[in-house]
């Protein structure tokens, strides 16, 4: 399997022009600024909740134009306390992923001005607090 | 000046996707602009981890009405991966065909629905008339006229047979004759050029910056099409080009749209002469998948489309994240009304791809006192005159 090395991160072939890292959130940030240097936009922050290890796993899919890969990286927060940091300022393209996903599972992007519940979810669910991709919102 | 603000939509009455701009204008030029989503949220993804894989497939293909067959085969080719199932070549072309054909009808969809906006209404139905052509192919090919639902896991539901074959290359001559006018429409015609041309223009850097996809990414000068760059179903065997302008504007967007639509023309066409033998339609498919994860890519008409498919074994999704192509267009897109005229809102909105609507009601906001009130438009109407 071939692998792909950006700013001493060395991504991991998994499938055809599917990279991927596994990160610390702390080091999202300074990730994704190396990642915006190659030719890169974010396609999507994937969350995927975890209950039986307590975590809620966040995918960021970037797309090279300039490597012609998806280069993806994985982070882990605890479903208690899921608190990554924003790359809005890095990636403005990021803003619809993180309100999605804040609004969806409840993930909190610390220094994101915009977040706010019932950005996709209907007012009756946000009343009552749930986040509905959560995997016990019960919906 | 007072700065207005305006609610543009949340209703359309002609198309999809109910959305609503909340435009604040000083005079008549836009100083800012908030969109307000969550008017249609159907949960497809939690919906999808209670079915099972096949029936995943149906509600894949319900996200979009315009886009279904894309949307299906994004998620087919996905679980195919997690099954461990290849689809034969005939029925990769035949998806293909089916794909083209949808970006066809759509590209013209848009096409129409800006004629119609910039008040081209003759243009607007001239483009409607001769989509309906596409339709009928569609509905010869798959036996619907708009959703597609040929897909099925390991391979497509219908053959093409030599009847089929022939008459869809003879009506391809006539929709390649009448995109080829609207093209030199939209190149020439005054009033669109008027109305489009050095409107909402968006700069290479931006475009990656703030994520677009599609023919807005590639109206930006970035040839980046998931096709070419990350093939899938037949395109690595048929040789087709990617359209990129510079020009950045919504005309640049509008003319990529066309100029594909041409393109598309030949990739059936291809796709026709050089169907491969073989059978096409499955006897059977699997039900359960394996453990993993995959990341699926296709170019919906509007732009990349991407799922992320979660399997821990067994007869359901665990997880699917579903990011069209509109979502990033539309909101990440806030920035590109700055500094133009009221009236240019609805066609640089057009020009994504996506829809809108006015309601009969405008938000005055006096900056003062914070006091908001609400105005019928015959009340605004009236101010102009006094």
């Amino acid at each position: 399997m071939a692998e792909l090395s950006i700013g001493g991160y060395t991504f991991r072939e998994v499938e055809p022009r599917r990279y991927v890292v596994s990160v610390d959130p702390g080091r999202l940030r300074e990730l994704a600024e190396l990642i915006v240097r190659e030719e890169s936009y974010l396609s999507t922050i994937s969350a995927v909740d975890l209950p039986k290890e307590n975590a809620i796993e966040l995918n960021y899919v970037f797309w090279s134009t300039k490597h012609r890969v998806a280069l993806i990286v994985k982070t882990r927060v605890s479903r208690e306390r899921p608190v990554v940091p924003t790359i809005v300022d890095i990636v403005p393209g990021a803003l619809g992923g993180e309100l999605e996903a804040y609004d969806l599972l409840g993930i909190v992007f610390e220094g994101n001005t915009r977040l706010r519940r019932g950005f996709l979810v209907p007012e009756d669910l946000v009343s009552k607090g749930i986040y509905p991709l959560r995997k016990d919102a019960g919906v | 000046m007072a700065v207005v603000e305006i609610p543009i939509g949340p209703q359309h009455p002609a198309l999809h996707e109910p959305i609503m701009l909340r435009v604040r204008a000083e005079g008549e030029e836009v100083v800012e602009v908030a969109v307000n989503t969550g008017y249609n949220h159907r949960g497809i993804e939690k919906l999808m981890e209670r079915n099972s894989w096949v029936r995943g497939m149906y509600l894949a293909g319900r996200v979009c009405g315009i886009c279904n067959a894309v949307h299906t085969q994004v998620y087919v080719q996905g679980v195919e991966k997690l099954m461990g199932v290849e689809p034969p070549p005939r029925a990769n072309y035949i998806r293909t065909i089916v794909m083209e054909l949808e970006r066809i009808h759509s590209h013209m969809l848009i096409s129409a629905v800006m004629a119609e906006i910039v008040g081209f209404d003759t243009l607007f139905m001239l483009i409607m008339r001769d989509r309906e052509r596409v339709m009928y192919l569609k509905e010869l090919v798959t036996g619907n006229r708009v959703h597609a639902d040929i897909h099925i896991l390991g391979g497509v539901k219908r053959d093409i047979d030599e009847v089929r074959r022939d008459r869809i290359l003879s009506e391809l001559r006539v929709i390649e004759e009448r995109l080829k006018y609207y093209r030199k429409v939209f190149e020439e015609d005054y009033t669109l050029l008027k109305r489009l041309a050095e409107v909402g223009r968006i700069r290479k850097s931006e475009a990656l910056s703030h994520c677009l996809v599609g023919p807005t990414l590639r109206g930006s000068g970035v040839k980046s099409d998931v096709r070419f760059d990350d093939p899938y179903a037949a395109y690595s065997e048929i040789p087709f080009d990617v359209v990129v302008r510079d020009e950045g504007d919504s005309w640049a967007r509008m003319v990529v749209r066309l100029e594909e639509a041409l393109v598309s023309v030949g990739i059936v066409r291809y796709a026709l002469e050089h169907l491969p033998q073989g059978p096409a339609v499955p006897k059977a498919f699997p039900r359960a998948a394996k453990v993993g994860e995959v990341v699926s890519r296709v170019e919906a008409p509007r732009g990349e489309l991407i799922y992320h498919i979660v399997s821990t074994g067994g007869g359901n999704p665990y997880r699917v994240k579903i990011r069209t192509p509109s979502f990033l267009n539309i909101i990440n897109t806030e920035f590109t009304y700055l500094g133009h005229r009221l009236a240019d809102v609805p066609v640089i909105f057009s020009s994504y791809d996506p829809c809108i609507s006015c309601t009969e009601r405008v938000l005055v906001v006096d900056e003062k006192k914070g006091v908001r009130r609400y105005v019928s438009l015959r009340e605004l109407a009236r101010w102009g005159t006094t």
